[in-house]
């Protein structure tokens, strides 16, 4: 299986290069016989990429140690899922599993669209190619074949980082990979409607799903990202500004400013030159995050080993595909220009472009942050690093003030908005802020950006209900329904308005959660079993911690095993104000293979706050099982995995498939006849197929 | 709106995000050295010794030692990844990365104290998916 795997592999290579010609000579030439072979080459191409992928699947459950890369991050002991994820745990795997998921996003879109938007195909499809051909170079002429071979056969391998053997591991990497590579698909749109001059809002309406999609995987992948460092690294933190995450939300920022700056092309017809430019640069980025990680040249603590060579690969391939989509926007600047004209500042044209500049802003910040070292060391000659406070010095602000823009953009006229339409809209909104913070103040807050985040964030929510309620209201009565199916029926005519709203109802409780941060708890206490200590939280609740006693155990994955991780684990009980809540187990696990210690923390979740403890040592030498632990109490910390979810479930209201394609959606008061969500692919569905 | 009123706000963003990263890079901006760099540093400018930096490089061998509690202390020595024959002594006072150990890769960020001992004030250990062996590891 796998050396079918790395023959798949090499027979990829000449596939995705004769696809991509194909393809492209297909577009210039439109010759129907070409452009068929092209899409048939990305077909082939995926079952080729499933092929190797199960070959390096089937090396790590064989234990075949002679390959390199399994030999890494395998060993006899690990679990079978672990095993599985081994595809995506280190370098070279996650390149090829990378590619996978980009050459079967190629193959769909490819699919979908063969026939009703024929007319963009061959650019599409060579325009993936090229990228897939570019990954399979890397992969086997970089350094980085997973197919390598040792030439040796190892008794065992080095096993899996303690760290990356928990359940996320499983989830998050591929997520994020998911939500990367989705978003070439809209990007190959995009060229190929700059290659073929169509650059009206078609491209865009096409792929507007695919954007979501993409932006729903990258949501996702990131906030497990954060749920996998809040559970496993064990300070009690989600975010670390390390470079690495850095990397993952570049892309995310980008894609954020494009989701809503196409909806200013499709409805006024501007800033076509600029989503031009988001969707490369969020393609681009992507990318970058791939070579941030895989290149190891800027320290960081999850980077993979330092790959020089692989670097320039991934530099030169940046630099000729930005340089490529450069040019071509110059070359088709006449058909990019705007067909309007922002009027007012008072209008949602205008709060929509002040969102896309707040979301580029930040996203060159915390680019120039990441990438702060290397700029130093190339001008100065000295690597200079910038820390967390940087981060949160440039972003809370500008956090504050999208947080803000959330609330006045979607319900805020387009063009000018009249005072009335103001007041109609924000007087409540402003109102119920402006409550909220005399009412935080008046119990004694006095963190300024946590109550400047929680009045936004009571802002933003009142103008969400406020929409939903006048909405359902209006409906309820032109149809007489009850209010529950006049919801239903406004969600279901307009899911991406009003999966929108839920998205932005997630965000908001999402930041209160982080906002939360200001007043975490912490205590430190050497205990005796038996002994007892206790931490107050900000809303006033009482912990009291009993460490009860120490047990410790080998357990075994499997009964073949000899050696396996050993485990001391603390008994505690827990009582809130008095009232027993549960007990809690943290351990401290020791592997003996990879002579490593892991700390696996308690947690006790409650509706508004967390209690996370961490045992921080275990004296056992003396055999008094004396431990010192870490008690913190880390209130709303919950809320943001219910903002993450929320805004999973608007994403998906706005995902989910339609039904009737060519249903109008309601069209903004005063826009000019907006290209529809669906109906596109109605006429061209027409177009002969295969014309040649 | 005309194109003007456009720039002015582009201009405007762009003010303030470029202010917000000025005071943001002076306020958090360390050096990040070797070993070896910082001990030069430090001889030909000893007023250096009061500059945080950031340090990478790998802790010696056999010298960890630790007095655990609450309040735990680390003393360790740390030597250039690539001259191990550049070392200094490392104290810290807090629990250290549960992947730290006395072979362990580091990222230090600290300063000298007075009796030319770096006190640092975090310990990163290099971990996450960098686990990659030599062959000759493998064969052991």
């Amino acid at each position: 299986m796998t050396v079918l795997g790395e023959i798949a592999l090499w027979i990829a290579l000449p596939v995705a290069l004769w696809g991509t010609v194909l393809s492209f000579a297909g577009g210039r030439t439109g010759r129907g016989g070409l452009v068929l072979s092209g899409e048939r080459s990305a077909y082939a191409l995926t079952f080729l990429l499933v092929l190797a992928s199960l070959g390096v699947v089937a090396a790590f459950l064989g234990n075949r140690y002679e390959y390199w890369y399994v030999a890494n991050y395998s060993n006899r002991e690990l679990g079978t899922y672990y095993k599985i994820a081994g595809l995506w745990a280190g370098q070279r795997g996650s390149l090829l599993f990378w590619t996978l998921l980009l050459s079967g996003f190629a193959t769909i879109a490819v699919f979908r669209n063969r026939r009703r938007n024929r007319e963009f195909m061959p650019y599409v499809s060579g325009t993936l190619l090229a990228v897939l051909s570019f990954l399979i170079v890397v992969l086997l002429f970089a350094g980085v074949n997973p197919f390598e071979r040792l030439g040796f056969v190892p008794a065992n391998g080095r096993g899996l980082n303690p760290q990356l053997q928990n359940y996320w591991m499983t989830i998050h990497p591929p997520t994020l990979y998911l939500g990367f590579t989705a978003f070439a698909v809209p990007f190959a749109f995009a060229v190929s409607a700059l290659l073929s001059n169509r650059l009206d809002s078609r491209w865009i309406a096409v792929t507007r799903r695919w954007i979501l999609l993409s932006w729903f995987f990258l949501t996702n992948g990131i906030v497990f990202g954060m749920r996998w460092a809040y559970e496993e690294l064990g300070w009690g933190g989600y975010w670390f500004w390390d470079p690495v995450e850095n990397a993952s939300l570049l892309p995310w920022l980008t894609a954020t400013a494009f989701l809503h700056s196409i909806q200013i092309q499709e409805n006024r017809g501007m800033l076509k030159v600029w989503n031009m430019g988001l969707v490369a640069a969020t393609f681009l980025l992507t990318i970058f995050a791939t070579f941030l990680t895989r290149s190891g040249l800027i320290e960081s603590v999850h980077s993979f080993a330092e790959n020089l060579k692989i670097a320039y690969i991934f530099l030169g391939f940046m630099g000729a595909a930005a340089a490529f989509c450069v040019v071509l926007v110059i070359h088709r600047l006449p058909s990019l220009r705007s067909d309007n004209h922002i009027r007012s500042f008072l209008s949602r044209e205008s709060a929509f472009l002040f969102n896309n500049l707040l979301l580029v802003g930040i996203t060159f910040a915390v680019m120039w942050g990441t990438l702060h070292p290397l700029i130093t060391e190339g001008f100065f000659g000295q690597k200079v690093n910038v820390g967390p406070p940087y981060y949160n010095r440039v972003n809370l602000p500008i956090g504050l003030a999208l947080l803000c823009l959330m609330g006045i953009g979607p319900v805020i006229a387009w063009r000018k908005a009249s005072t009335r339409n103001l007041r109609r809209n924000f007087a409540v909104p402003v109102g119920v802020a402006l409550v909220v913070l005399g009412a935080l103040a008046a119990v004694g807050v006095r963190h300024g950006m946590a109550l400047a985040t929680f009045a936004v964030a009571a802002f933003v929510m009142s103008t969400v209900v406020s929409e939903f309620w006048k909405g359902t209201a209006a409906r309820a009565r032109i149809s007489g329904d009850g209010r529950l199916r006049a919801l239903r029926f406004l969600v279901r005519r307009n899911r991406r308005r009003w999966g929108g709203y839920v998205v932005h109802a997630g965000v908001v409780i999402l930041f209160t959660g982080i906002a939360g941060a200001a007043f975490d708890e912490a205590v430190v206490h050497e205990l005796a079993p038996g002994e007892s200590a206790s931490v107050r939280s900000a809303f006033g609740h009482e912990y009291r911690l009993t460490y009860e006693s120490l047990s410790h155990s080998r357990p075994r994955v499997r009964p073949d095993v000899q050696e396996n991780d050993w485990r001391w684990t603390a008994l505690l009980t827990v009582h809130r104000d008095g009232e027993r809540l549960g007990v809690l187990r943290p351990e401290r696990r020791f592997y003996p293979v990879m002579d490593e210690a892991s700390t696996e923390v308690g947690i006790r979740s409650t509706a508004f706050e967390d209690l996370y403890v961490i045992p921080r040592e275990v004296d056992l030498e003396s055999g008094s099982e004396r431990a010192t632990f870490e008690f913190k109490v880390l209130p709303l910390v919950p809320w943001i995995w219910y903002g993450g979810m929320i805004v999973a479930a608007g994403t998906l209201i706005g995902l989910w498939p339609v039904g009737q394609p060519g249903r109008a959606r309601t069209a903004a008061p005063g826009s000019r006849a907006p290209v529809g969500g669906r109906p596109v692919g109605a006429q061209s569905a027409r177009v002969p197929e295969r014309a040649a | 709106m005309k194109n003007g009123r456009f720039l002015a706000a582009l201009v405007g963003v762009a003010g303030v995000v470029a202010y917000l990263m000025w005071t943001g890079v002076s306020e958090s901006m360390v050096y990040y050295l070797t070993p070896t760099e910082l001990l030069e540093r430090v001889e030909s400018d000893p007023s250096f010794r009061q500059v945080g930096v950031k340090v990478s490089g790998r802790v010696v061998e056999g010298s960890w030692e630790r007095e655990s509690g609450a309040r735990p202390v680390h003393e360790f020595r740390v030597a250039d990844l690539d001259d191990p024959g550049v070392a200094f002594a490392v104290r810290y006072e807090d629990m250290v990365p549960d992947t730290f150990n006395d072979r362990a890769e580091v990222v230090l960020e600290g300063r000298f104290g007075a009796d030319g001992v770096f006190q640092a004030y975090s310990v990163l250990t290099k971990c996450g998916s960098r686990y990659e062996a030599a062959k000759e590891e493998l064969a052991a």
